[in-house]
């Protein structure tokens, strides 16, 4: 197991009290364009900075640029926009729901968001939506799992192909509503199929597809996830019991094992033990680990001594603090 | 209290919600930041356009820059000045100050009460961001917190004023908890885990309602206030905690001497059902639903998807008035008076009482700039005319 444990950051990261001054005064005509993307560039180091400080495998950029999950894949498709403000699930946070009126698709090049290829070092980590998420997130009067495939084939899949071609080596979907919310059971066969789409497109590229559900107890879910086309599942270690589960686990599974909405740093040795423990009973082909969500949740400086949390987990796990 | 009760039963009573942007030769004033050109004309052009007595005496003292102590305060009352006569030039029936005096709804309460310890900003949407606090220790009063603004907003008033006060359940959720969340080890089980958040939950809500709010409220009352909403942006925030919303606003305003309202804003609105049934306190709701509804004009269903859920604040027991937002204020979209007109005629005709309809922003313009925010409002008061021409109500 321990030459499969890989950690990493995924989601939106908290921006410095700086670059929200610069971004607030930049709204007001106090502050220009050149002032905030310096700052973001900043911020990028000190993040990078970060996951070396912690040793975790792969680099995410903290989609800095990135006002909510959906926006620059919403810039850059024909037939979306974002107006309405809607709450994140049970924070207070907000999202502006995509709205399509017409089929999805993307209309320019990989958006401008990914092009951070200069400051993130390799392997990179890409985080995106789920087409499931997106289709139930999204202001439509389209059938949601007709859309569902829409926006894996016309929108997430030529992101993804854009991304192989960048260096990103781990696309990791965000899937929140699925815990949360639930899911019919008629609307599986959509939501695998949409999977597939992009599972095509990662393994023709030799990425590790990850597909991690949080917000919500993962285990009623769980049996119907693991036949899923991707890599590994995540299940939030907050909401989820995993000792619940019996049996092996015949794929790469991720450990969101740090509350991202907590400004409490867990217990090492607590967290240690309950990675291990787990582990140690589900057998998984590789251990991923990470937070349970986004970090954005939290003030900087929180988020980054969780970063360094994870790293120490991780080493711990590995059998090599 | 009786003038009070009297205002509320004006059918389509107009009224402020909240917080209006800080203009910028408050900000920078405030701040100790040099003002430029462009800064002095601002105070002059509105001082101008809303009529604001004295104002003059405004730009005689931002030219003195910097500023003392007593000079920075005297400032801030200016800019109280300033956004009271926004509201009251737009014609709004109850006015505020647009919170001119306090930094931010969840920060001020926060910064005058005892137990917290600041963490950082946390973004809320978009390039919004709040400050966030996390609780360290028991909460109590430290100050009342409103009592100085209420003070000077009384002496420099026209119009009736409803004081905003935020709300014990949003002051928590909007809140770290270290303190009353003892164990954070995920190696728990989750089902031991989650009965101790809930407890702890709980316990921190019902305190600072207590508390925090409760003497607050009763420091205002003291002082003359008679008509107090409390803001719960965060009320439906966690599906699970309803009831602890509501026995908040309970244990908040039980007994006191005043009229209670409540703000609520871009939630699912069903979630509020059956629990706010319990919530006989509260006289009137302030919710936000143009965020939610279509542009085009029309009365109808179909018309009015945002205001779809209205009937079930009809149907509540205790026959609250309904404070209907009809400005979307995330957006510069100039909503016109014909919309909303649009948009009251179909509550009105839901509701079958245009005295149980008052009319309102979505929530506080403050993302929005000054000259957004006034024309909205302006459009709204004309929105209410076009109304009342119809049901043939007294536009006085």
């Amino acid at each position: 197991m321990n030459d499969r444990v890989i950690a990493y950051q995924h989601g939106i990261y908290p921006r410095s009290e700086d670059l929200v001054a610069a971004t607030r005064g930049l709204e007001r005509a106090r502050a220009s364009q050149h002032e905030v993307d310096e700052r973001i560039d900043a911020d990028l180091a000190d993040f990078v900075r970060t996951q070396r400080d912690a040793g975790l495998d792969c680099f995410s950029d903290g989609l800095l640029r990135w006002h909510d999950i959906f926006r620059p894949l919403v810039r850059v498709s024909k037939g979306v926009d974002a107006r309405t403000l809607v709450r994140w699930f049970d924070n207070n946070s907000f999202f502006r729901a995509p709205e399509i009126t017409q089929r999805p698709s993307v209309e320019s090049n990989l958006p401008a968001v990914f092009d951070s290829r200069t400051l993130v070092p390799e392997p990179r980590l890409a985080t995106l939506p789920s087409p499931y998420l997106f289709s139930r997130a999204a202001d439509t009067q389209r059938h949601r799992n007709d859309l569902m495939r829409e926006l894996a084939r016309y929108v997430l899949r030529p992101v993804v192909e854009g991304l192989a071609e960048r260096g990103y080596r781990v696309v990791h979907l965000q899937e929140p509503w699925l815990t949360f919310f639930g899911i019919e059971p008629s609307d599986w066969a959509s939501f695998e199929e949409a999977l597939q789409e992009l599972r095509e497109a990662t393994a023709a590229n030799q990425m590790t597809f990850v597909l991690h559900t949080y917000f919500g107890n993962a285990i009623p879910v769980v049996d119907r996830l693991r036949r899923m086309p991707v890599d590994a599942v995540g299940v939030d270690l907050v909401e989820t019991d995993l000792d619940a589960f019996k049996g092996r686990w015949e794929m790469g599974l991720l450990l969101g094992c740090l509350d991202g909405r907590s400004s409490t740093v867990e217990p090492l040795d607590g967290s240690v033990r309950l990675v291990q423990r787990i582990a140690d009973a589900l057998e998984p082909s590789a251990l991923y680990l990470s937070s349970n969500c986004e970090l954005e949740f939290l003030p900087r400086e929180v988020a980054k001594r969780k970063v360094l949390r994870l790293g120490e987990i991780a080493r711990h796990v590995r059998g090599t603090p | 209290m009786s003038s009070t009760r009297d205002i509320l039963s004006k059918p389509l009573l107009t009224h402020e919600l909240g917080s209006l942007d800080k203009p910028s030769w408050r900000v920078k004033a405030y701040a100790g930041v040099a003002l430029d050109e462009r800064d002095i004309e601002e105070a002059l052009s509105w001082g101008m356009r809303l009529e604001v007595p004295d104002h003059e005496r405004l730009l005689d003292l931002l030219g003195r820059s910097p500023l003392d102590d007593a000079q920075r305060q005297e400032v801030r009352r200016w800019s109280s000045r300033y956004g009271l006569r926004l509201e009251e030039s737009a014609g709004l029936d109850v006015v505020y100050d647009g919170e001119q005096q306090r930094s931010e709804m969840y920060a001020w309460a926060v910064a005058h009460a005892n137990g917290f310890e600041w963490r950082g900003s946390v973004r809320a949407f978009d390039n919004k961001y709040y400050s966030k606090a996390a609780v360290t220790g028991p909460i109590s009063l430290r100050e009342p917190y409103h009592n100085a603004e209420f003070a000077f907003l009384r002496s420099v008033a026209g119009a009736p004023l409803k004081v905003p006060v935020t709300g014990a359940y949003t002051i928590a959720d909007w809140s770290f908890d270290e303190y009353f969340i003892r164990d954070h080890d995920l190696a728990l089980p989750v089902a031991e885990r989650r009965k101790q958040r809930h407890e702890a939950r709980r316990t921190l809500v019902l305190e600072l309602a207590s508390n925090l709010i409760r003497p607050n409220l009763q420091a205002l009352i003291d002082l003359g206030a008679t008509w107090i909403q409390l803001d719960e942006p965060g009320a439906s925030t966690d599906p699970e905690e309803l009831d602890l919303f509501v026995e908040s606003f309970n244990v908040s305003v039980d007994g006191l001497d005043a009229v209670f309202s409540t703000h609520l804003c871009f939630s699912d609105y069903d979630l509020f059902f059956p629990a706010i049934e319990r919530m006989h306190g509260c006289r009137q709701f302030a919710v936000g639903f143009a965020n939610y509804d279509r542009r085009e004009l029309g009365r109808s269903d179909e018309a009015r998807p945002g205001y779809a859920v209205i009937k079930r604040f009809r149907d509540l027991p205790y026959r609250p008035i309904l404070g209907l937002g009809v400005l979307d204020i995330h957006s510069d979209f100039i909503e016109s008076p014909e919309l909303v007109r649009d948009r009251i005629l179909y509550a009105v005709d839901v509701f079958g009482d245009p005295y149980r309809i008052h009319v309102t922003a979505d929530c506080g313009l403050r993302t929005r700039s000054w000259a957004v925010a006034f024309q909205k409002l302006v459009n709204m008061v004309a929105g209410v005319r076009l109304a009342k021409r119809e049901l043939g109500l007294s536009q006085v």
